[in-house]
């Protein structure tokens, strides 16, 4: 009986505090509805859930300095369609349950005029969805895995190169267009346990199966694996002439001082995770040359707003943007592009319509290359990719990019 | 799998079984003087493989160096911590509280390991790290080479001190019937405290031998806590011989099963091995005489 009556008290001391905290909060948050958001002074409030704190705080605080670089170099160079940007961040903690109310919070009671994406295919999904039913224009930073474009959504766009599948087209078809007999006969395949690192490899590798080379090594191995002398034994056994790893760090880095270990020298390695990584050639050391990776942004792509954006970044944080930031720094720029070609920028579904039809019809100018989408919002380029040439990993493909070029067969390792 | 692979396999799992020895023999010897599960054993490893590589960073000189610092050193901080921390757990529920507070030490280190050296990845960079060596067609990487040498002269050294010397009858007086040796004069809790030490710091070589072919990171002790654990009971529980033989063992199987079955499979050997040996002989196979009784 007792515990019953405590349970009562309880239940009823929570409702009440619960009350009372919507009625304190709810006023102090509501301030920006009903201001007229479309003055020409006003200025355009574009409202952010990321994770900032959480699972993925890490790559969340990485956008939120490209969202926030974007936006001072908007303001220092006349704003938006004359009108000054305003950026609302808010921290959904990396929960996917808080980053739907975030964004209905930011676009009912903050009434931004704009949305851009979170970080990441788990919290990109469910704040797509709720921009969907608002009919807002969705345009996201990161969530390249496969599922984020088959909920049929049509007003979102993917602000990077190319879906994991894609990574590689650049090196697929310089590989296909190698006379015959430098064409690679066979290939070995390892990958982490991973969507991300699959899709990169298996793009790769379904490709050049299609055109007849034998995949005679196909292995997956789970992310919490240390020892990969067993992989390496299989792969050196094989003798495959192009090698294709699709790793995050530290797997690829001992799957290749393993290789080295046992000997195994390829005509070619594809390696995507590990070598883009600052850390790698310190841990590899001297037994780079060759190794290729795709990459969705290097500071030293020779794309036109790039060099703006890598000395306006660097002079504000001291040290050259990333991928993180550069993708964020992307969707304002595709953002950008869509509401100076449309001339609005407002929450009304009429502009957001627009601003959604304009971007499935047209190309747009990036730091990391053109882009354009298809109806389901996948970015239409490829990766770039990169060899270490000479000690330094350097954009070999495709040619009207490239700062070095391409070595093939790999120098032995 | 042609004859060359199987060679090869077969002299990979060999190597690793070594290193799996070693690091299984110092968690071993804690549970047979002390009846602790020390979960942070492998804690202690990424510790000393971490000094390894800030000792390569730092100093320029080759990470093994790094030994002559780190085994004293663990050796003094087995001691402390067997007598200041793992001496005051009540002796009837010992077993069960030294999982608790070994695995609080564990948490410690990984974070003050973050805290301290961020969570980067490391690797220590050699001269000699893809070199190997041939014979008859098997190439055996220099760095592994070192690695099972390490593990092979330090578990002859413990094996050695185990039998040949006063202290190691002690140690072992004490791990077969701690009141009888106190009653033939044997200061136990002296005794346990430096059988901790001991233990502690075939950590130290043991995680020097494994900065010299892996890269580390601070969460990387979970990764290798498992199979150890798995490793001890098959042995016999405080057998060191058993956890050698049971390492070796282990190792050229799952070695051997990767090729035909993949690394996610051949990774299970360990776990099939202990639920084996719980059903058929909880004792363990290669020791056991202790084990049964607890």
């Amino acid at each position: 009986m007792r515990a019953t009556r405590r349970l009562t008290v309880a239940a009823i001391a929570a409702t009440t505090a619960l009350t009372l905290s919507a009625c304190l909060a709810n006023p102090n948050e509501g301030g920006n509805q009903g201001e007229g958001t479309d003055g020409p002074d006003d200025p355009i409030v574009i409202g952010v859930s990321l994770p900032l704190t959480g699972d993925f705080a890490e790559p969340g605080k990485g956008v939120q300095r490209g969202y926030e670089a974007w936006a001072k170099h908007v303001n220092e160079n006349g704003g938006l369609l004359g009108r000054q940007v305003e950026l609302i961040i808010v921290d959904d903690q990396s929960n996917a349950d808080r980053v739907a109310s975030d964004y209905e919070r930011l676009i009912n009671q903050d009434g931004v005029d704009l949305v851009f994406g979170p970080f990441s295919t788990r919290l990109v999904v469910p704040a797509a969805q709720v921009a969907q039913d608002y009919g807002f224009l969705f345009v996201e930073p990161a969530g390249a895995a496969a599922e984020v474009f088959e909920q049929g959504f049509g007003n979102l766009f993917y602000a990077a190169p190319a879906i994991a599948d894609d990574h590689y087209n650049h090196l697929t078809e310089y590989i296909l267009a190698l006379p015959e007999d430098e064409l690679p006969e066979s290939i070995a395949v390892a990958s982490m346990d991973d969507p991300f690192a699959q899709g990169t490899a298996y793009g790769l590798r379904d490709a050049l199966a299609d055109e007849g080379i034998e995949v005679v090594v196909d292995e997956v191995y789970p992310p919490n694996t240390t020892d990969f002398s067993g992989i390496a034994a299989k792969i050196a056994d094989s003798d495959a002439d192009l090698l294709i790893v699709g790793s995050q760090y530290q797997d690829g880095v001992n799957l290749i001082v393993a290789l080295q270990q046992q000997g195994y020298q390829p005509q070619m390695a594809a390696v995507s995770g590990a070598p883009t990584n600052a850390e790698f050639p310190a841990a590899i050391g001297d037994k780079t040359e060759g190794i290729i990776a795709p990459t969705g942004y290097t500071p030293s792509a020779p794309y036109p707003s790039n060099q703006e954006f890598v000395d306006f970044y660097t002079a504000e944080h001291d040290a050259p943007p990333a991928e993180d930031e550069a993708n964020a720094w992307t969707t304002g720029q595709v953002v950008a592009a869509a509401v100076e070609a449309v001339g609005c920028a407002d929450p009304s579904p009429e502009c957001q319509e627009q601003l959604v039809d304009w971007l499935h019809e047209n190309e747009v100018e990036t730091v990391v290359g053109p882009l354009s989408w298809d109806a389901d919002g996948r970015p239409q380029s490829a990766h770039l990719i990169q060899q270490y040439v000479d000690g330094e990993i350097k954009i070999v493909l495709p040619d009207d990019v490239k700062e070095a070029d391409i070595i093939h067969p790999k120098p032995e390792w | 799998m042609t004859g060359a692979l199987f060679a090869q396999s077969l002299v990979l799992g060999v190597l690793l079984g070594g290193l799996y020895a070693l690091l299984a023999a110092g968690l071993t010897l804690y549970f047979g003087v002390m009846r602790v599960v020390m979960i942070a054993h492998s804690a202690f490893l990424i510790l000393a493989a971490y000094l390894a590589w800030y000792f390569h960073e730092t100093s320029g000189l080759d990470p093994l160096l790094s030994l002559v610092i780190t085994v004293p050193l663990f050796f003094v901080v087995g001691y402390g911590m067997q007598r200041f921390l793992v001496s005051r757990l009540r002796p009837i529920s010992l077993t069960t509280m030294s999982v608790l507070l070994t695995f609080a030490i564990a948490l410690t280190i990984e974070g003050l390991l973050g805290f301290v050296w961020t969570g980067t990845q490391r690797r220590v960079q050699l001269g000699y790290s893809g070199t190997s060596i041939e014979v008859a067609g098997v190439s055996i990487a220099v760095v592994k080479l070192i690695a099972f040498a390490l593990a092979a002269i330090s578990l002859g050294a413990l094996f050695v001190i185990l039998r040949k010397t006063s202290f190691g009858r002690a140690l072992r007086a004490t791990t077969q019937h701690p009141e009888a040796a106190r009653l033939v004069g044997i200061d136990t809790d002296r005794v346990a405290g430096l059988g901790f030490g001991l233990g502690l710091a075939t950590a130290a070589i043991g995680g020097t031998a494994l900065a010299l072919d892996y890269t580390i990171y601070p969460s990387l002790h979970w990764h290798w806590i498992g199979p150890l654990m798995a490793i001890i009971v098959v042995g016999g529980l405080g057998s060191i011989p058993g956890a050698a033989i049971a390492a070796l063992l282990l190792g050229v199987a799952a070695s051997l099963l990767q090729v035909p079955l993949g690394t996610t499979w051949a990774q299970t050997v360990f776990y099939l091995a202990l639920f084996v040996t719980l059903m058929i002989r909880p004792q363990g196979f290669f020791g056991g005489r202790l084990a049964q009784r607890f």
